[in-house]
């Protein structure tokens, strides 16, 4: 089989739309200010989102969509990731896929009513990411459910501190995996490899600029060589992504090929983020350097209705 | 972004399917020695009298002239059936061939291209040296210009199947005067030539898969330049420019069963407490299910080397990538292997030898460019790192 994994002139056009938006309304820089915390600034942006088409990319026309596919959405996924944009923002562009019901559907599409992700911790709890304003829920386990919003969440202070993380308790059973789970964990699969590709990015030009021994460090091979392994990664996860979403839904092995794509998100995500902090010394130890921001998100999304262990289990059961 | 297909392309695979079922000669091969390339020359000759010899080459030198869509079917056909790697016949097939075509006189390439594809003679590649390795444009044999000749003096080191090959193309410094990448000739060597010593080396595997050439006064005709005097720096460039991805898509498929097969295998023995399967322990099957993951990886890579090769003439460094992410992960994968097997993992016996593969595997990291070498390019010329001291 022959994948043509670079974009088509119409798929270039979205990813540099999606990227000018992001880069004119949500810059990383926002982060640094508390009140742009928890989806706020991306609430702010949310009629661009819908003027863009966002919450509809991958939905049918039939079903009030733009009838594209799991490539376009991906690149959009990678681009938000690029700017660690609210996972509110993925969540409703995956609840379309996952609403029995037309009207809700169309609501979802045009952005009036809203949906946040919600990681299952166990049968009892569950956590709300960025739910603030929510109204209903996806819930992420081993297979995914949307859901009404319940009426109790306590907040509660997060490993990255730029999300609004609640405490939901009530019954969450175990929903059985479907393909639109496979198709949400490849969005947050996308999200990550642009994390990765944001990090390296970053690495290098602090790498290309930075003078120590009247030299870039970036000339030393000890930093050079990092960042290559950071290339090598990125781009491995990236190309994975890309082939998972091409083939998504062609009758090819989607299980395995989005599990593998995760995986590898995960770990590039994970990876690019500590070396971009080495790599910034003592200001990437620093609150003021965005370095530290990267690797919560990726923190955060590398356990969101995932495992290692089971994104092991479905690359092993895809070997006849 | 999308999956490339057309009818035309279909029944083109389907051809190739069948011919390879039909043709391709089963395991074993020979791994070492004159039978490895009788049997490469063989191989080679049933290709092309079967009409399948030089599918990239143009039609006016015995090639097909294939498109590129056409050739990328052939090759992910070609890895499909476990057809054998080209190996003795790997350099005049990519390397001095694909040169000639470019660079070589006609009358060089009437010479030279048909006997290639129809299996009649093989070519080695004279660049490193001792002195020059990573750093070939510090290489020191040199050839005197003796009338219509030139005599060639030096060593060469690490020339693949050297002592196997009937031709080489060799890299000689013609102008010592001129700086270094601007006084070297590429000529065409008859490995038959007086003055020749040839000295096999034998690796780690146990194979003699390199040799060291020695030249003594080795007497050349002019006529054997190709693309011109001191020009052969950029002679040889071009060709390293020709990997459009369809050459390491048999490797990858090959790494690809690999893996499956060690998957397979680790669902049958037995885990070593002996209280179940080796895949139920917890190590063994994070290891697994993490290669699996990078050979997928690694075709999606070798997709994005293509898709770009779809694109562009001359692709850029990024090739680089696909090939350190093979260098290493082969090795992973081969020592995992050996991992699993636990002590029947140092026995050389039964279908597949896995302490050859094993020791095997350590070449990609070094022969054609270290990884370090390529981390380099990646820094700099992907990624736009200023050089090092070293490279300046």
């Amino acid at each position: 089989m022959i994948v043509d994994l670079l974009p088509s002139e119409e798929q270039q056009l979205i990813d540099d739309s999606v990227r000018a938006l992001l880069a004119e309304r949500l810059p990383v820089e926002r982060l640094r200010e508390t009140a742009s915390h928890g989806g706020a600034a991306e609430r702010a942006a949310w009629g661009d989102f819908v003027a863009l088409g966002l919450f509809g990319i991958g939905i049918a026309e039939a079903d009030g969509g733009h009838g594209l596919g799991a490539a376009e959405e991906a690149l959009v996924a990678r681009a938000l990731g690029r700017h660690l944009v609210s996972l509110s923002v993925l969540a409703q562009m995956a609840a379309p896929h996952l609403a029995t019901d037309d009207a809700l559907r169309t609501r979802l599409i045009s952005g009036e009513t809203r949906a946040t992700f919600a990681t299952v911790v166990d049968q009892g709890t569950a956590q709300r990411i960025d739910g603030d304003n929510a109204d209903w829920l996806i819930l992420l386990g081993e297979g995914v459910a949307l859901v009404d919003v319940p009426a109790e969440a306590a907040p509660i202070a997060c490993l990255d501190e730029t999300v609004s993380l609640a405490r939901l308790d009530g019954s969450f059973p175990a929903f059985e995996r479907a393909d639109s789970a496979d198709r949400i964990s490849l969005l947050l699969a996308a999200y990550l490899s642009g994390i990765a590709q944001a990090t390296l990015d970053m690495a290098v030009a602090y790498a290309a600029t930075r003078e120590q021994f009247g030299q870039p460090i970036g000339a030393f091979q000890a930093i050079k060589h990092m960042c290559a392994d950071m290339a090598v990664r990125g781009a491995a996860a990236e190309a994975q992504v890309l082939h998972a979403a091409v083939a998504f839904g062609a009758g090819l092995d989607d299980r395995a090929e989005v599990a593998c794509a995760r995986l590898l998100a995960t770990d590039a995500a994970l990876r690019n983020a500590n070396a971009n902090i080495q790599i910034h010394g003592a200001m990437g130890f620093t609150a003021e350097c965005d370095a530290h921001l990267y690797l919560k998100r990726a923190r955060l999304v590398s356990v969101l209705g995932s495992s290692r262990q089971a994104e092991q289990e479905r690359l092993l059961a895809g070997v006849a | 972004m999308r999956i490339i297909g057309t009818p035309e392309l279909t029944a083109f695979r389907d051809q190739c399917r069948t011919w390879l079922g039909e043709n391709a000669p089963a395991k074993p091969w020979p791994m070492d020695g004159e039978a490895l390339r009788d049997f490469d020359l063989a191989w080679q000759r049933r290709q092309y009298e079967g009409g399948w010899a030089g599918v990239s080459w143009p039609k006016d030198y015995g090639g097909l002239g294939l498109s590129l869509l056409e050739q990328l079917v052939w090759h992910e056909e070609y890895a499909r059936a476990g057809a054998p790697q080209s190996r003795s016949m790997f350099v005049a097939l990519s390397h001095a061939g694909p040169t000639l075509i470019v660079q070589g006189s006609e009358a060089q390439k009437q010479r030279h291209l048909l006997p290639i594809l129809k299996g009649e003679e093989n070519w080695c590649q004279g660049f490193s040296e001792p002195g020059a390795g990573s750093d070939l444009s510090n290489l020191k044999t040199r050839a005197e210009i003796d009338g219509e000749s030139l005599i060639v003096n030096g060593t060469k080191i690490w020339t693949t199947y050297g002592h196997l090959a009937r031709w080489q193309e060799l890299l000689v410094r013609t102008d010592p005067e001129a700086p270094r990448h601007k006084g070297i000739s590429w000529v065409i060597c008859d490995m038959r030539s007086p003055g020749i010593e040839v000295r096999p080396i034998v690796t780690m595997s146990g194979i003699a898969h390199f040799a060291q050439v020695f030249y003594d006064n080795v007497r050349i005709p002019l006529s054997n330049v190709v693309g011109g005097l001191h020009n052969g720096w950029k002679v040889a460039m071009t060709t390293l420019g020709f990997e459009r991805g369809t050459g390491t898509i048999a490797h990858q498929y090959e790494l690809a069963r690999t893996v499956d097969e060690l998957i397979t295998m680790a669902r049958d023995l037995p885990s070593s407490d002996g209280r179940g399967r080796a895949i139920d322990d917890g190590t063994t099957a994070t290891d697994l299910a993490t290669l699996r993951a990078e050979v997928m990886a690694l075709r999606s890579l070798a997709a994005m080397t293509i898709s770009r090769g779809l694109r562009q003439a001359v692709p850029g460094a990024e090739g680089n990538i696909a090939a350190l992410y093979y260098a290493e992960l082969t090795r992973r994968v081969h020592a995992a292997a050996l991992d699993l097997l636990g002590p029947r993992g140092l026995e050389r016996t039964g279908g597949h030898d896995w302490p050859l593969a094993f020791l095997e595997s350590f070449k990609w990291g070094i022969g054609g460019g270290t990884s370090e070498i390529r981390r380099n390019t990646i820094g700099e010329r992907v990624l736009g790192l200023p050089k090092g001291p070293s490279a300046r």
